[in-house]
């Protein structure tokens, strides 16, 4: 074939479903006139089928990066690129799970799991299989018809997340999905996010405060820095799935991270 | 024992009722004047069977609530429709709010001789200031739960890609129906009230109100009586199927 010709079959290959590239990104807020650079220069790459987390001190725009990729926010300077293509609005191939589960209080967990399939191409019965499918996969069978308020934390989580998964998204974003839960309740679900992950192996990206289950879920962990927000240092968590939470290296990233996190505290205030 | 407890419990509504009427036949046994202001029971009794007998009592009753209903749906649709678009939109806010703020604070009472001198004193004017009782609060109340519709859901549907009508559908209306809900109480009160009110005013058709005046010009107490109780038990049994009506569309709500 042609150079032309192979080269275009190179770029189609080279662009797996579900690739991240986000180059040179800067997000900027104004906040009373002045503006306030909220991220710097962010520079990712993310493979398919890969899980990411993201880990940095409060302020450093981890939110900001995700509310951004999902499309939530389309004003920023650089480019995020998913398979190639430039993310500029919200998309039913990217989903995201919030830290506060946000069901529509009005809506039965299936009624809401339902409603992320509206726009979605397929037929009622289809629909209907595919909703109880996912009910089953994240165990909450028997609870179709409970509403939100009936639900405890961990519960209305695992609905978001079947919610945010049904749609069989390239890319799902996860805001501190278990920051507003018990310990007990963050383990139980760290592990089923972990199995889910493992079963459909969806690219995922996770914010997290929690430096272990950075390493207990990431292949990569991203540090970021805050004021502006930027990414510091990236650890490689070379580790097989499903992973002991007490193995010896997992313990050695946590130290590892833990000083990098503090370590920057020390630092600032030093300069103080 | 048990059973009587339970059915005490039940019947504790009727309990200060059963007491005034008491007290009220006692009253109506002290004299002859005292039984023109506190008809006899036994005359009430009478005058109930000779209205449920003629038909007077049925005619009245449902030109009442024909007129609350027809007004109560013109009302409380354009009720909706008025306090969403000035909830959604601020040209709309802009151009509508201060002069829908400025009649409001008009009683209904005061419109009358205008209305009826532009619209006559037929079933049409009385229907109109029906329909703009009802229409005050549920416009509020609209604007108020259209108003306060969090963000975050939204955002939902955003990621969902919701089209504008499905973000009406499915997150605003039903985020808003609490309040929309509470205007629709406070609305059908107004209505009945008005309903009633209006025909003392003009009073020409059938209707409760028509009711007890004519039975008033013609020193038929016990008819007056009759009508009051008729629109104090009507307008409870209406308020008592919203309230189990919107129960049911709220059942979502944690009413903790």
């Amino acid at each position: 074939m042609n150079a032309s010709l192979k080269q275009h079959w190179l770029d189609q290959t080279t662009h797996l479903p579900g690739s991240l590239d986000i180059r040179g990104l800067g997000k900027q807020y104004a906040i009373e006139g002045k503006p306030l650079t909220v991220l710097q220069d962010i520079n990712l790459s993310v493979k398919p089928g890969e899980f990411v987390s993201i880990v940095g001190a409060s302020g450093c725009g981890k939110s900001s990066l995700l509310r951004l990729i999902v499309g939530l926010e389309a004003q920023y300077s650089g480019d995020i690129l998913l398979d190639g293509k430039r993310i500029d609005s919200t998309s039913l191939e990217r989903g995201i799970v919030f830290q506060d589960h946000r069901l529509f209080p009005w809506k039965t967990v299936e009624q809401n799991i339902a409603v992320a399939l509206k726009n979605h191409p397929l037929t009622k019965k289809e629909k209907t299989r595919l909703v109880a499918e996912h009910i089953q996969l994240v165990n909450l069978q028997g609870f179709e018809n409970a509403y939100p308020h009936q639900l405890s934390g961990g519960m209305a989580q695992r609905a978001a997340i079947a919610r945010a998964l049904i749609n069989k998204p390239k890319i799902l974003l996860l805001d501190e999905p278990f920051g507003a839960l018990d310990a007990l309740t963050r383990v139980h679900l760290q592990r089923e996010l972990q199995r889910l992950w493992v079963q459909q192996r969806s690219t995922m990206i996770m914010v997290t405060h929690d430096v272990e289950e950075a390493l207990y879920l990431g292949d990569r962990v991203i540090v970021m820095d805050a004021r502006p927000g930027r990414i510091k240092h990236e650890i490689h968590v070379n580790l097989p799935h499903p992973r002991e939470r007490h193995s010896p290296r997992l313990q050695k990233l946590k130290d590892e991270l833990l000083t990098e996190l503090v370590g920057s505290d020390h630092v600032e205030v030093a300069h103080v | 024992m048990n059973s009587l407890v339970h059915l005490l419990r039940r019947g504790r509504g009727l309990l200060l009722p059963m007491v005034l009427i008491g007290l009220w036949e006692i009253a109506s046994r002290q004299g002859t004047a005292q039984a023109y202001a506190f008809v006899p029971l036994e005359v009430i009794g009478q005058g109930l069977v000779e209205l449920i007998d003629s038909g007077a009592l049925l005619i009245s009753t449902l030109a009442s609530l024909q007129r609350t209903c027809i007004g109560l749906l013109l009302g409380v649709t354009l009720g909706i429709a008025v306090g969403a678009s000035m909830a959604m939109s601020t040209v709309v806010e802009r151009v509508i709010g201060p002069l829908y703020h400025m009649m409001r604070q008009v009683p209904i009472l005061g419109l009358i001789p205008l209305i009826a001198l532009w619209f006559g004193s037929g079933e049409g004017a009385k229907i109109l200031i029906v329909s703009l009782a009802a229409f005050y609060p549920m416009t509020l109340n609209t604007f108020e739960g259209f108003s306060h519709i969090e963000p975050r859901y939204r955002e939902v549907g955003r990621v969902f890609e919701f089209g504008p009508v499905q973000q009406l559908t499915q997150v605003l209306l039903p985020s808003a129906l609490p309040s929309i809900a509470n205007g629709a109480l406070h609305a059908l009160a107004f209505a009945w009230v008005s309903s009633v009110g209006v025909e003392l005013f003009l009073s020409t058709g059938a209707g409760l109100g028509n009711l007890m005046m004519n039975a008033e010009a013609g020193s038929r107490m016990e008819v007056v009586v009759i009508g009051v109780l008729c629109i104090g038990l009507l307008g409870y049994a209406m308020n008592q199927l919203f309230t189990r009506l919107s129960q049911h569309l709220l059942r979502w709500r944690d009413t903790r």
